[in-house]
């Protein structure tokens, strides 16, 4: 009963947090605006008109390299958003806030090209981007001419921009430093994630090509796609998910397990040559990672030497096909999962033969003090700090193998094949993804797939991470 | 004075990165890989010839790089602007590349029309055409063919047997070897069953987008039921032909697992390289159906002849390109007949130039490279180029949306329940609505 009224608590207090963090949002939008508003009221004539244009209030406080970057800045901005300058005949500024929502019109004809409908949405992303760059420009240029009417007001005088630059230089360099950054995580990831979240709103597929025929919005039809109609999509979404998931379990239960145990036998005492056992276990991993599988792939293809031995101690009289000409979908499926512990086993063993050398001998000194035998000792202690230890590399290795792209790809293909459908039997999402993308250029399914796969990986890395004792009991073992 | 000199190196990756997105591209040809070097050299030939002619340099820097035919299209497509100005792909890929307003230009000029014209076989020209906007311009220009021949062991098998798939499969029961390995299991490479015609009448009854029409597909009619029952037999027999496996065709063949290979001119290589000097090149064999097979109007004891893709490479060129007065008179150098000959001396690239056995020189040389030569151009009269240049969805509902694996089910027929011909009808008629519509019936 305790424990049910526990995870209820659990749950209710998640809630919670979820709530209240859209609560303390909401407060800190208001109160934003309401700075904004006293800032205006409260501040000097240049820190009124600087609201207007950008970089008056600096210049009033004779901050004038300041005040002229943010002015430029601002002509930038605005010479960019109303002429609308075109990038592969294509335009930004406002047009492509309004080709943003149209997508383009202009179809074209052998001459002349059609709207490209990609590049529009790509550069509505980009417009929505940059507009949220110039508000933050903008808002620094308030808060920075405020700065100075405060410094006025307490005697002081206002930072020069040389002042500025060394600030920035010294106690501030953390901010010179990631703002690159920043930036490159915006341009690069950001940026992306958010296009080809859109993509899947669209229909921009094989017939769509971008450039040669407009794309338009279609709103939630991908994603109802999944649940009815006669589509691939529909009809092997389900199988494909369903074996993703338990590729996912088994590819991790197997090789965690298998790791541990390997550990735990490697660095028993009285195990002689420790040293060479895992050195030899570690040679897969100094082995990169496809020369191991496309070998495993050749052992055991048909005429490979794992089936003619097989025919040479008569065990079958015909070769057998484990991977993806296998007559039954788990031949395949098992056999890359034991391919997999291979692969991988080695990575658990290095992690926990590390964790196991550093468990604190106290521990088992206060254990055997208490008249605790080995068993127990181990069940309680060692087991424990090793759960402990590797809960969050487990949740990682889980979520690496709902993604995992290397295995499958060159092992099987994906195949066997299910007859009709591109989607084969050990096909998952991120597989399926592929083809149906690089293979046949249906990007809005792709895109659906991929947030599909992203909803469920958060989903289950958060829960399962949030329920560990690792991030319940963080100090527990330190 | 470190965080400065931090913040300077900093700065500095950005502008360089900044400054690397920029600067104006070379004119830029994709060719195969296994021709780079030669089309690089030809371009230097054509700018000796362009200073020759018009007594100026070539005024442009020209980049020839070597790419994967098969996947050009597709990344060409994927961004156009960063794509090659002169590119070359199969006629197939045309639906796809005119889409809509096109990504491709057409040909315009007269002299490269005209070469067109009179060089190439009839099949290749009404490929390269397509209906944009209502109006049919011409936009490939022919310059490799390629269909599919037999590569056979002739430790195993004779010319004589090598005529026949009754032949080649005595000779694999003879020597208890399978009689065939394919290369994959998409419908190229099944396509000799499907595509045999009546060796005596050289009909068939099937239709794949006939005229580019889109509801012209008939793979139902009763010579097709019994060509594909014909396949399921032989692909059943325990020394018939074998489905692709994970060993791959190559060790196959080398393994003496089975003696032949049905597979292009970009196999050949690899088939040297399987078999040595036991190597043997022909066309692809005939078969007889028998009373078990025969099947409404296709009688036992009718002969067929199996049949291939005959296709051919093109040239194309990328609609806006900023060299556009350039790319025709640069085509009509690359596709010019001498061009093709030497390319097929130095490269082994099968001309499109339709009289090439004849006038040819190397030709008519008693080399494995010339027995290629002479099967491809052979089959060219069993065979017909894949008509899914008319439209982009042609391609995909052929290749893409099950119907090659449904095709092969019939032919290794794993659960038995396809043995009947009313079973192979009712599996066909599925192939059918997916070439007509990507969609299998309800």
């Amino acid at each position: 009963m305790s424990q049910i009224s526990e995870t209820k608590n659990e749950k209710s207090s998640e809630i919670s947090r979820f709530l209240s963090f859209f609560k303390n949002l909401g407060i800190k939008i208001k109160n934003g605006f309401l700075k904004f508003g006293n800032r205006f009221k409260d501040g000097s004539i240049g820190t009124k008109l600087s609201h207007l244009i950008m970089g008056s209030g600096n210049l009033y406080h004779k901050q004038i390299a300041k005040g002229l970057i943010f002015l430029v800045l601002q002509i930038a901005f605005l010479f960019i958003f109303i002429t609308s300058p075109e990038v592969n005949s294509t335009p930004l500024g406002f047009k492509s806030i309004i080709n943003f929502i149209t997508l383009g019109t202009e179809e074209g004809d052998i001459f002349n090209p059609t709207d490209n409908s990609m590049l529009m949405l790509l550069f509505g992303v980009i417009v929505f981007g940059l507009i949220g760059l110039f508000l933050a420009a903008y808002s620094s240029n308030i808060k920075s001419s405020y700065k100075a009417d405060l410094d006025k007001r307490k005697g002081k005088k206002p930072t020069t921009f040389k002042q500025d630059i060394e600030l920035l230089l010294d106690e501030r360099f953390h901010i010179a430093m990631l703002t690159p950054a920043i930036i490159g995580i915006l341009i690069f990831t950001i940026l992306p994630t958010i296009f080809m979240i859109l993509i899947a709103f669209t229909n921009f597929d094989s017939q769509h090509p971008a450039g040669q025929v407009l794309f338009d919005w279609v709103g939630l039809k991908n994603f109802a796609d999944i649940f009815s109609g006669t589509g691939e999509i529909s009809v092997r979404f389900g199988p494909v998910l369903g074996w993703t998931l338990v590729w996912a379990f088994f590819a991790t239960s197997t090789n965690y397990i298998g790791g541990i145990l390997l550990a735990l036998l490697i660095n028993k005492k009285g195990i002689k040559l420790k040293k060479l056992w895992r050195t030899v276990f570690i040679l897969t991993i100094a082995l990169p990672q496809f020369i191991s599988l496309l070998a495993m792939r050749n052992l055991l293809s048909e005429y490979g030497p794992i089936n003619a031995m097989l025919l040479e101690l008569g065990l079958t009289d015909a070769p057998i096909s484990f991977l993806s000409n296998a007559e039954s979908a788990w031949t395949a499926r098992i056999t890359i999962i034991v391919i997999n512990i291979w692969i991988g086993v080695p990575y658990t063993m290095l992690m926990t033969s590390g964790i196991l050398m550093n468990v604190p001998t106290e521990l088992y000194e206060a254990a055997q003090i208490d008249g605790a035998t080995k068993k127990q000792a181990f069940f309680n202690i060692t087991i424990p700090y090793i759960l402990f230890v590797t809960t969050p590399y487990l949740i990682t290795s889980f979520i690496g193998n709902i993604t995992s792209f290397n295995v499958i790809y060159l092992l099987t293909g994906g195949g066997p094949g299910v007859p009709g459908y591109k989607a084969g039997e050990t096909d998952l999402l991120v597989t399926w993804l592929y083809k149906l993308t690089i293979d046949e250029s249906e990007y809005n399914i792709g895109s659906v797939i991929a947030i599909l796969t992203f909803i469920i990986t958060a989903s289950a890395t958060l829960i399962s991470y949030r329920r560990s004792k690792s991030f319940k009991e963080e100090d527990a073992f330190q | 004075m470190k965080k400065l000199l931090l913040s300077m190196a900093l700065a500095m990756v950005v502008l360089f990165t900044a400054a690397g997105c920029g600067g104006k591209a070379p004119l830029t040809i994709w060719v195969g890989s296994e021709s780079e070097a030669f089309y690089t050299a030809k371009m230097e030939e054509y700018k000796a010839l362009y200073l020759e002619t018009t007594g100026e340099e070539f005024p442009h820097e020209v980049a020839v790089k070597g790419v994967d035919t098969g996947t050009a299209a597709s990344t060409f497509l994927d961004d156009t602007e960063a794509g090659a100005d002169i590119f070359t792909v199969a006629h197939d890929n045309l639906g796809r590349l005119i889409a809509g307003s096109s990504s491709v230009a057409p040909v315009q000029s007269q002299a490269l029309l005209d070469q067109i014209q009179n060089e190439n076989p009839a099949s290749f020209l009404e490929v390269i055409k397509g209906n944009v906007n209502g109006t049919e311009y011409t936009f490939g220009i022919p310059y490799v063919a390629q269909s599919l021949v037999l590569y056979y062991n002739k430790a195993f098998i004779t010319e004589t047997e090598a005529q026949t798939w009754e032949g080649i499969l005595q000779a694999a029961i003879d020597n208890d070897k399978q009689a065939l390995s394919l290369a994959g299991t998409d419908g190229f490479n099944n396509s000799f069953i499907l595509l045999a015609t009546e060796a005596e009448t050289g009909d068939t009854s099937l239709k794949l987008y006939e005229n580019g029409v889109q509801e012209n597909c008939f793979g139902t009619g009763d010579d097709t039921i019994a060509k594909l029952k014909w396949g399921q037999n032989f692909f059943n027999h325990s020394n018939g032909a074998k489905a692709p496996t994970d060993s791959g065709w190559e060790v196959e063949l080398k393994d003496k697992i089975s003696i032949s290979f049905i597979g292009g001119a970009w196999h050949y290589s690899a088939a040297k390289a399987a078999l040595g000097d036991d190597l043997g090149i022909t066309i692809l064999p005939t078969f007889t159906i028998d009373a078990t097979e025969a099947y409404g109007d296709a009688v036992s004891g009718t002969v067929y002849q199996s049949g291939t893709f005959a296709d051919t490479k093109a040239f194309f060129m990328k609609k806006g390109s900023a060299y556009q007065e350039y790319l025709e008179d640069i085509l009509l150098f690359l596709t010019s007949k001498d061009v093709q000959e030497e390319s097929f001396e130095q490269v082994q690239n099968l001309p499109a130039y339709k009289n090439a056995a004849d006038e040819f020189a190397a030709f008519q040389e008693d080399t494995l490279d010339a027995q290629l030569a002479a099967a491809q151009v052979r089959m060219f009269e069993f065979g017909i180029p894949q008509p899914f240049g008319f439209s982009s969805k042609f391609n995909t509902y052929y290749y893409s949306k099950g119907a090659p694996e449904l095709i092969l089910e019939i032919l290794e027929n794993p659960d038995g329940d396809l043995t009947t011909h009313e079973a192979i009808l009712a599996q066909m008629q599925n192939v059918e609505s997916l070439w007509k519509t990507g969609l299998q019936p309800e």
